[in-house]
């Protein structure tokens, strides 16, 4: 399986009470990889699956050539998580910090880690944060610390769980251009906001834990808007 | 602790952070032990103030954490005020007043990761008894970051209860407030979990 490949092979994954995925096969190459769907669909499930959070019942994943539950550690450095509310996933107590918490599992050395820190604050306006606490930034500069503090690690694929739920028009914009147009990696972005999704390459859609429709994002997200208009 | 930290190149800024904890643990047990001497609480009230202006940050500094303190510093008055002598209870009253600003010299003067770094360091001798350093502070990193949350939850809980036109009450507060505390608790550690440092 090549390098950029996300494959998933009759996917299954059930919870004590419900069934969160049901039978889910696809194969993903595309940069831009858009997820949709009612709420408790399951895209979040599905999310999870790729970074090993939630861990399959049944079936085969494969993540960039690597299967989630055999290798949580290896498919957790490839894929960064950014989660609707940057405050459950700032973990340290100011901004740098926060960003060189990523690297601290590397062996690299302090001076390196500093340098790198410095470079990725400033590519993403924070170099001006660098030692404030993490509770005195805004909304739109969390979500940004935290695609910062993914995206040190060098993830080979980014998936975002509805990374502007808690923005402003403003830094939703801001956001969405990062992750869309300005960031190489391959992303899988979960969102209910269908203009996003429209940018995408691919758009898969969820319902009831089934992936119902995949393809062109314009005819999915067409479909799905129809169908969400009937009563 | 929260936002203290106020960077600078001070004498007090550039000293490493393990030997400023011990300096600092030593200068508060010094002082409260200190006897109840006018001349001597007096002079502790000087040094307190020197080394304010030797952090760099100005005597105005430590009238504002002194602000900070009013209320403390009024139940240990008030709590002694019918037992003791007036300067038995000043003494107290400045003793606790010198030694929480002492100590927060190392919040303003340290970054929290030097601070850490040093309690890390600081543990590594208990390994062996099974403490794990790394995690402890690990730890303590979170809980320092996840306080202004919490407090922040709190916040939308009262405001959540004057908008439906609810008496504010602290106890009915409680369990929302548990139970927001939990939710981001589940929240923080898959962020662990995801960010590897499992």
């Amino acid at each position: 399986m090549s390098d950029h490949v996300i494959g998933f092979e009759h996917v299954s994954v059930r919870f004590a009470r419900h069934t969160a995925l049901r039978d889910v096969s696809v194969r993903l190459e595309q940069r831009r990889i858009a997820v949709i769907g009612s709420n408790g669909s399951g895209k979040s499930t599905f999310a999870r699956t790729l970074n090993g959070l939630i861990v399959a019942s049944e079936g085969e994943i494969r993540v960039h050539g690597i299967d989630p539950a055999r290798e949580p550690k290896q498919v957790r450095q490839r894929v960064g998580f950014i989660f609707s509310n940057p405050d459950t996933q700032i973990i340290m107590p100011t901004v740098a910090e926060d960003v060189a918490f990523s690297l601290r599992r590397r062996g690299l050395p302090r001076a390196e880690i500093r340098d790198r820190v410095t470079a990725a604050l400033n590519d993403f306006g924070l170099a001006a944060e660098a030692d404030s606490p993490v509770h005195e930034l805004s909304s739109g500069q969390k979500q940004l610390l935290a695609l910062c503090a993914v995206l040190i690690g060098e993830p080979g694929l980014v998936v975002a769980d509805e990374p502007t739920a808690y923005l402003d028009a403003a830094n939703s914009r801001r956001i969405a251009g990062f992750l869309l147009d300005r960031m190489p990696q391959q992303l899988v972005l979960i969102t209910h906001d269908l203009r996003l999704a429209a940018r995408c390459d691919i758009a898969l859609r969820f319902e009831g834990g089934r992936l119902s429709d995949q393809g062109e994002p314009g005819p999915v997200i067409a479909r799905y808007e129809e169908d969400q208009e009937q009563p | 602790m929260i936002s203290l930290y106020r960077p600078g190149t001070s004498l007090l800024h550039r000293m490493p952070a393990g030997p400023k904890l011990v300096v600092v643990a030593g200068l508060a047990t010094a002082i409260s032990l200190l006897p109840a001497n006018p001349l001597l609480l007096a002079a502790v009230l000087v040094a307190v103030a020197g080394c304010y202006l030797l952090a760099g940050t100005g005597i105005a500094e430590a009238g504002r954490q002194l602000w900070r303190l009013r209320w403390v510093l009024l139940v240990v008055s008030l709590s002694q005020v019918f037992f003791l002598p007036v300067l038995a209870v000043a003494a107290n009253v400045i003793r606790v007043g010198a030694v929480v600003l002492v100590a927060n010299l190392i919040t303003l003067t340290t970054r929290t990761d030097r601070l850490i770094d040093a309690l890390e360091r600081a543990l590594r001798p208990l390994r062996k008894l099974g403490v794990n350093s790394d995690r402890v502070a690990l730890m303590l990193s979170m809980t320092i970051t996840t306080i202004p949350v919490i407090a922040g939850f709190a916040a939308r809980i009262r405001e959540a209860q004057r908008a439906r036109g609810v008496t504010v009450s602290p106890f009915a507060a409680v369990v929302p407030l548990l139970v927001m505390a939990l939710k981001h608790a589940d929240d923080l550690a898959d962020a662990l979990v995801a960010r590897g440092a499992d």
